[in-house]
């Protein structure tokens, strides 16, 4: 596809005060890097959730997303469905492309 | 590295509580991993939730607790119980059966006593004091490599290790992923119980875990997986299997007999040698309603509702209307301020208000060249913008730098001369004369001895100095901080001249002074947040900016920043050299009544200060440089409740400095932004440091720093009770008991708000953590839309009205 690279790509919201134990998962999984958006809004398992506080960061949800090659991220799948199982949370698991593969490995 | 491995160990430390050091004490609910469950779940290994049947029922004795309470208590926690029956021919309703059952059932507090500690955990605990140890005398070697490849380096010549485990040591894993691995399968734990496995663990040395945690999470030197990896060879290398695991309450169902025994005694209490079989039976329909393992929490219950049917009882509207005022004062929500706002609004034209004492200003702050900086915000909060301070006259400050750092210098010398191995015998023959005088003259006479040293190191903070906020935040920031702190503190008309007061303790050889600071702050003195705020008010820059949003600030209004001292109640003025020639007046005038207000304060604190005498109250304020002095103050001790609204609410009302006030005017925000602003950051802090004291008061030895007597500090991490062992969390029992007695009463927050309840509800609705405190009763809620419009308690179904205890009948 446009000789783009194909990778996958993990999306993860968790509470702001698990977002630590997610980002040590990333970066022990070798991600080269990730993107955190802190105050994301939405419903879901938990009910309504209202978005960036402005004098609290610590009770927001959190979004992490990275993008690692196929191959290394099954293990970094399975650690966050541990993470995940006993904690609230949400990840998405997608294919997604690149224009600079080496920029994830 | 073994990412599953690593997600157990994260799974199996998520209830814990992060710890903050001692120099930044951040109070937290040591039990906030259980607030997404209800409160009576949270007991844990060694932590009770309540105080025990006797103090219950020698509250009843004493009035503290009423009928009408006990009543209310039960609608609230068994609404199935009504109805009436009639018991040796005489008709008594449910819930009197209910609330006789209460005083004479019998039910065991469990102790909240510390377990003894098995070997493990104290190797463990030297090994980590020795790794984290800040200020050590000899600096542990291979710290570098991280916790566990240090440890595996050297306690090859561990000498508390058998030669046999030594041996082995060198053979283990070098990393730490590998090691805990490699020791889970030697201690012969299936896949399945890794989690639990590792969860147990952690229960030991709760101290140190936590702020292990913390610290992965902030420093990074250290984390839980390397922790466990050390903790979990050893026990493989020694045969250490089995470990006792600390067992929490068990709750027990009761026994038919039981039910059957308790409703006998409650109905031959009734109807005497009358009350038959059928009698009985009724009675144990009622009892089986109300489980005796409940009742320790209906007696909890009803002991905050008798303080808030008392509460809600002395507020009324007492000034709907005030001409414009001569003086402002902004102090923070902290309950100590309402005793300084109570005193000093004696002065006519003056008007207060509460206001989170980081003044909505979250900065990182360092005096002017110095080497470190203080994170001046809410925990809540990451420091985004650094702010320092540019004095008036350069030269006369670098002069006044240079000084400064020859006496550190000084200082450190005479540390290591006296900390070394030989050194102190030679430095104790040169100076001991000298010390020893000091001492002499520091125990017998401290304020004298405090103003000596105050003559001979000035400190920073006397010359005259600007804070620099327009390097820290962009002109469209401190408009919009400005005009969030306005509509949260609902002004509507502006003095010629505001105060705006932060809080600082002031004490000498105490290691939670940090404590006594502002709790908004991060555990801070407030005064650059202050006096940050202060120049962001008076910016000619940023007033249009807050008029194209509706707020006019007269021109002839002048913010000035100022220090609350909560051990000498002095209110100073900071920043005097920039009042206007045209507000000297109005500045003298508030340091009159500030010093008034303050002896007032002084004596009435002296009432309840273990030791104090109203009629010295030089002797209360020279506490702050009593270095003997256990008790420089109460700090937060009483505090009970937090009251959303006008001052009109509470206004000329003792509220005994046990309430955290924070002003808010509906109509300044008709959509509730700054009402949810309050209700998720002012609140929750206020909700952190009423739990922290409410679990230290009553677990002293598991939740709360024990006595500080026998504390010895870990550099600047925290305190150890004795010389080795846990690290201590939560608050010393000097700040919540004296003799064996407590003089804080552990209640769970009550919140008052003033607003619509459409508006609460919604903003507890999108909110969970208000969700998880208010539906799994951690806190209560309280609100009326307006003054004249009846009280009503929130709960997980909606409003109700208020119950019989508050409505005074």
């Amino acid at each position: 596809m446009n000789n783009l690279t194909q990778m996958t790509r993990l999306e993860v919201v968790v509470p702001a005060r698990d977002a630590p134990a997610i980002r040590e998962l990333i970066t022990s999984a070798g991600a080269t890097g990730y993107t955190s958006v802190s105050g994301v809004s939405g419903i879901g398992h938990h009910g309504q959730h209202s978005g960036a506080l402005l004098f609290n960061e610590y009770d927001t949800l959190t979004m992490l997303i990275t993008v690692l090659p196929p191959d290394n991220a099954g293990e970094l799948i399975d650690a966050v469905q541990q993470l995940l199982s006993t904690s609230s949370g949400v990840m998405f698991v997608s294919d997604t492309y690149v224009s600079r593969p080496d920029y994830f490995q | 590295m073994n990412l599953i491995l690593r997600a157990q160990v994260a799974t199996a430390a998520h209830d814990i509580v992060p710890s903050w050091p001692v120099e930044s004490f951040i109070a937290v609910n040591p039990l906030a991993g259980h607030e997404p469950r209800p409160f009576e779940t949270a007991a844990t290994p060694g932590v009770i939730l309540t105080r025990s049947r006797d103090s219950f029922l020698a509250d009843a004795d004493r009035g503290r607790i009423v009928d009408a309470d006990l009543e209310a208590a039960l609608v609230e926690r068994v609404p199935e119980l009504g109805g009436q029956l009639t018991i040796g021919g005489k008709s008594v309703s449910a819930m009197s059966v209910a609330i006789l059952d209460l005083k004479t059932t019998q039910w065991n507090s469990p102790a909240a006593a510390e377990p003894p500690a098995p070997w493990l955990d104290e190797y463990l605990a030297t090994w980590v004091s020795s790794y984290l140890n800040p200020d050590p005398l000899w600096a542990m070697p291979h710290k570098r490599h991280g916790f566990y490849r240090a440890w595996r380096t050297l306690a090859r010549w561990d000498p508390a290790l058998p030669r046999t485990a030594r041996r082995t040591v060198v053979e283990l894993p070098v990393e730490p992923d590998a090691a805990l691995a490699w020791a889970l399968v030697k201690l012969g734990v299936p896949a399945e119980a890794v989690t639990q496995t590792l969860r147990t663990e952690l229960q030991h040395l709760p101290g140190w875990v936590s702020h292990i945690k913390w610290r992965a999470e902030k420093i990074g030197d250290i984390d839980l997986l390397s922790y466990l990896s050390v903790r979990l060879t050893l026990q493989a290398i020694l045969g250490l299997t089995g470990l006792p695991s600390p067992r929490g309450p068990v709750r027990a169902d009761e026994t038919p007999s039981a039910l059957w025994h308790r409703a006998e005694h409650v109905a031959r209490s009734i109807g005497g040698s009358r009350a038959d079989r059928d009698d009985i039976a009724a009675v144990s329909r009622v009892l089986v309603t109300h489980p005796v393992p409940d009742h320790a929490l209906t007696w909890q219950k009803a002991y905050e509702l008798h303080y808030l049917a008392t509460l809600v009882d002395t507020l009324r509207d007492t000034d709907p209307f005030t001409p414009r005022p001569q003086l402002q004062l902004v102090m923070c929500i902290d309950p100590r301020s309402e005793g300084m706002r109570r005193h000093v609004e004696v002065l006519p034209g003056l008007e207060t208000f509460g206001f989170a004492g980081f003044f909505g200003v979250p900065v990182r702050f360092s005096r002017y060249k110095a080497r470190g900086a203080i994170n001046s915000l809410p925990a809540l909060l990451t420091a985004r913008h650094h702010l320092t301070e540019h004095p008036t006259h350069p030269a006369k400050a670098e002069d006044h730098i240079m000084r400064g750092r020859t006496r550190d210098a000084l200082r450190r010398s005479t540390h290591r001369a006296d900390s070394g191995t030989v050194t102190p015998f030679a430095f104790a023959e040169v100076s001991g004369w000298l010390y020893g005088a000091i001492s002499v003259l520091r125990t017998l006479t401290p304020t004298v001895q405090a103003r000596i040293h105050r003559f001979l190191t000035p400190a920073t903070a006397a010359l005259p100095s600007n804070v620099t906020v327009a390097d820290a935040f962009t002109l469209e920031e401190r408009a919009a901080m400005a005009e969030t702190a306005v509509r949260m503190m609902g002004i509507t008309q502006f003095a010629p001249l505001v105060v705006l007061a932060g809080h600082a303790s002031e004490s000498t050889n105490n290691l939670y002074q940090s404590a006594l600071d502002c709790g908004a702050c991060g555990g801070n003195p407030g005064a650059a947040n202050a006096r940050a705020s202060a120049a962001i008010f008076n910016d000619p820059a940023v007033r249009p900016l807050l008029a194209a949003r509706g707020i006019d600030i007269p021109p002839d209004s002048f913010f000035i920043a100022a220090e609350h001292n909560t051990v000498t109640d002095a209110v100073t003025l900071l920043d005097q050299h920039l009042i206007p020639q045209s507000h000297v007046d109005a500045a003298d005038t508030f340091d009159r009544a500030q010093h008034t207000a303050a002896k007032m304060l002084v004596r009435e604190r002296a009432q309840d200060l273990p030791g104090a005498s109203p009629h010295s109250p030089a002797r209360v304020q020279g506490r702050a440089h009593d270095w003997a002095e256990v008790y420089p103050e109460l700090g937060l001790a009483g505090n009970a409740a937090m009251i959303i609204g006008p001052r009109q609410m509470t206004r000329g009302v003792n509220l005994d400095r046990r309430v955290f006030l924070h002003s808010y005017q509906t109509e300044l925000d008709l959509d509730g932004a700054a009402l949810e602003t309050i209700m998720t950051a002012p609140l929750i802090v206020a909700q952190w440091i009423n739990h922290q004291y409410y679990f230290s008061a009553l677990n002293p030895a598991t939740l709360g720093a024990g006595t500080k007597t026998i504390h010895n500090a870990v550099g600047t991490i925290g305190v150890l009770a004795g010389h080795a062992g846990d690290l201590r969390r939560g608050l010393p029992w000097q700040s919540v008991g004296l003799g064996d007695q407590l003089f804080h009463e552990p209640m769970r927050l009550t919140v008052i708000i003033q607003a619509p309840l459409g508006n609460i509800g919604r903003i507890v609705s999108r909110n969970q953590m208000l969700r998880n405190l208010l539906d799994n009763d951690w806190i209560t809620l309280t609100a009326r839309t307006d003054p004249a419009a009846p009280w009503h308690r929130y709960t997980p179904y909606g409003w109700t009205t208020a119950p019989t205890a508050l409505k005074g009948t």
